[in-house]
């Protein structure tokens, strides 16, 4: 029995649980936690496939979820369809974004430090443009978009319009998911190891290593766009301020590392941890901001590898349950 | 002279100013990049932290120059705390990984600060400086503006004497080159970079109340302060202090006339545009 192919079917019945159990009818305030909480699992499991796989640190996670929602946004009300039609012209446009950079960059053959000071720099002129872009975006005071609905789904199953979006998120998830596992078990996966390990060897070997980190770039930011259209459902508007670095990156860039960089579960598992602790202070707001940034140090100080790997490591191996756990 | 020509010099100057401001803040950058790896971005915070002191300080004793010079000595104290304990774990790792923990760990930093000075001051703040605007050949020059240029000037010329004329100065030039080679002549780089950081502190203490002159300052403010400083090192060629300098001048002046003529947004984009380009033209420095 491959228990490595069960990954992925638990994770989702698991998911897919999770509303039965826990939404109440009124109650919106619960699911929307576990919305957010689905939301940031997807963006930090796409930002593994750029960062964890093939080491490029792309910070600018806010700026390509603002490029996905505003493209298909913008692509809905112009074309005059709905949003459903444009979803994927957001992710495509985000995706295109992302390839080129990492096209860019793997052929100026920047490093990890560069590739993150030149994305920093990238999402911090995307929202300046955002809130220039009055047309478009609705400059500071934000724009109401377009709902996402499908009537005969949410009657049929008594659906409230967040456990919808939940859903939505967790079939965007699903699809993440396979792909994440098609991808780190395929050639794609073993090309992505050598890039990471040895890039100059790697190249020696014959692996084409630009073409491949342009394909892990145009990958995850085009999930990336994919979830904006998604993300801006929860309230319904979209301000420039919501794609910020200090809003997106910080807490996917936390997950991801928590959670465990080249893992499926370590996004769920981060994001699980850090939402929850994002809502725990917030009743000591004043206080949230300190506490991630003490955070952020301690986990890169002493847990670089995450907590599924710290798992992996201390339980499953120290026990050695060999074949009959997945590991 | 004609009012189109006064309006850019007048600018020009007002350029100048917040040129040398931002090579101020670059050279924070710099100097901890060069000699030890390190990115540091919580700079911005110790702008802000220089601001807030010189701020307390001037309400008991109503003199800038005492202000700023306490601030000035409050603000490398915190920068000698932060080096001892938290940047001799990051110093632990080595190459490209201590450059990872190292952005990591000051991202956190800056958050951590920012939380905690954002309980008590929530508000946006400048440092009080009376300067009479001045108009020779009727051009209109801010006194602030002068200050700042004074100021920053005095600061090159002290750094320049000791990375020139001091042995701890040319020592610490000598690590950025060689740290090997310096550390078989005996020099002590630990050491250096504690003094270095220290120093980068209080630059950007200095650089954060020049800055405070012309506009409020909010905590929020502190990563804009540290990303415009990380891009004015990084056209500067991350490893070269003259570079920086001159780096800052140039951002300086066209940043002033893009918020003129084109507008604030702009003038934002602009700067990062540059930085942009240049990394892609010549990643070469940082990236080795």
């Amino acid at each position: 029995m491959n228990w490595d192919r069960l990954k992925i079917p638990v994770a989702v019945v698991f998911l897919a649980l999770l509303p039965v159990v826990f939404f109440e009818e009124g109650a919106s305030y619960i699911s929307r936690i576990f919305t957010i909480f689905l939301m940031f699992a997807a963006l930090a499991l796409a930002l593994d496939i750029a960062f964890g796989q093939t080491d490029q640190l792309l910070l600018f996670t806010g700026g390509i979820v603002g490029i996905g929602t505003y493209a298909a946004v913008t692509a809905a009300s112009s074309l005059g369809v709905s949003l459903w039609a444009t979803i994927l012209i957001g992710g495509l446009f985000a995706g295109v974004v992302g390839a080129v950079v990492c096209y860019v960059a793997a052929r100026r053959q920047l490093n990890v430090i560069v590739i993150s000071i030149l994305t920093i720099a990238l999402q911090l002129a995307m929202i300046q443009t955002f809130n220039a872009l009055r047309d478009i975006t609705g400059g500071n005071t934000g724009m109401e978009v377009p709902a996402l609905t499908a009537e005969f789904i949410t009657s049929t199953f008594g659906w409230e319009p967040l456990t919808f979006l939940y859903y939505l998120f967790l079939l965007l998830f699903t699809i993440l998911m396979v792909v994440h596992w098609y991808i780190t078990h395929s050639k794609y996966g073993l090309a992505f190891d050598m890039i990471r390990q040895d890039q100059v060897s790697a190249a020696s070997t014959g692996v084409a290593v630009v073409r491949y980190k342009a394909l892990a770039g145009f990958v995850t930011t085009f999930f990336m766009g994919l979830v904006g259209p998604l993300y801006v459902q929860i309230g319904g508007y979209a301000t420039p301020g919501m794609f910020q670095f200090a809003t997106v990156d910080v807490l996917v860039l936390i997950i991801l590392v928590v959670g465990g960089m080249r893992t499926i579960y370590g996004p769920i598992v981060g994001s699980a941890l850090i939402i929850y602790v994002n809502e725990a202070l917030q009743a000591a707001q004043e206080y949230r901001t300190m506490v991630f940034g003490a955070l952020l140090i301690v986990l890169f100080l002493y847990f670089r590898n995450g907590i599924v790997r710290y798992v992996r490591n201390e339980v499953v191996d120290r026990f050695d349950l060999g074949d009959r756990v997945p590991t | 002279m004609a009012v189109g020509a006064r309006l850019l010099i007048g600018l020009l100057i007002d350029g100048i100013s917040s040129g040398l401001i931002l090579a101020m803040l670059g050279l924070g950058i710099t100097l901890v990049f060069g000699l030890g790896g390190v990115l540091n971005l919580s700079l911005g915070v110790f702008s802000i932290i220089g601001i807030l002191l010189a701020i307390e300080v001037y309400d008991v004793v109503p003199s800038l120059v005492v202000a700023a010079v306490v601030a000035f000595a409050v603000t490398g104290a915190v920068g000698l705390v932060i080096d001892r304990s938290l940047l001799s774990l990051v110093y632990k790792s080595e190459g490209d990984e201590r450059t990872l923990v190292g952005i990591f760990a000051t991202l956190g930093l800056a958050f951590l600060l920012e939380g905690a000075l954002i309980i008590r001051y929530p508000d946006v703040y400048s440092v009080h400086a009376d300067f009479d605007p001045f108009q020779p050949l009727g051009i209109f020059i801010r006194g602030s503006s002068v200050a700042a240029i004074a100021v920053a000037l005095a600061v090159f010329a002290a750094l320049y004497l000791f990375f020139n004329r001091t042995f701890v100065g040319q020592a610490t030039r000598t690590v950025m080159q060689d740290e090997i080679g310096a550390t078989l002549c005996g020099i002590n780089t630990r050491r250096l970079r504690t003094l270095v950081f220290v120093l980068s502190a209080m630059v950007a203490a200095i650089a954060g109340i020049l800055y405070s002159f012309t506009g409020e300052v909010g905590i929020a403010s502190s990563f804009s302060l540290t990303i415009n400083a990380v891009i004015v090192s990084v056209v500067g060629g991350v490893t070269s202090i003259s570079g920086t300098v001159v780096a800052g001048l140039i951002l300086g002046i066209i940043t002033t006339y893009a918020s003129a003529f084109v507008g604030a947004y702009f003038s934002a984009i602009s700067l990062f545009a540059v930085a942009i380009v240049v990394l892609l033209v010549r990643p070469g420095q940082i990236a080795s």
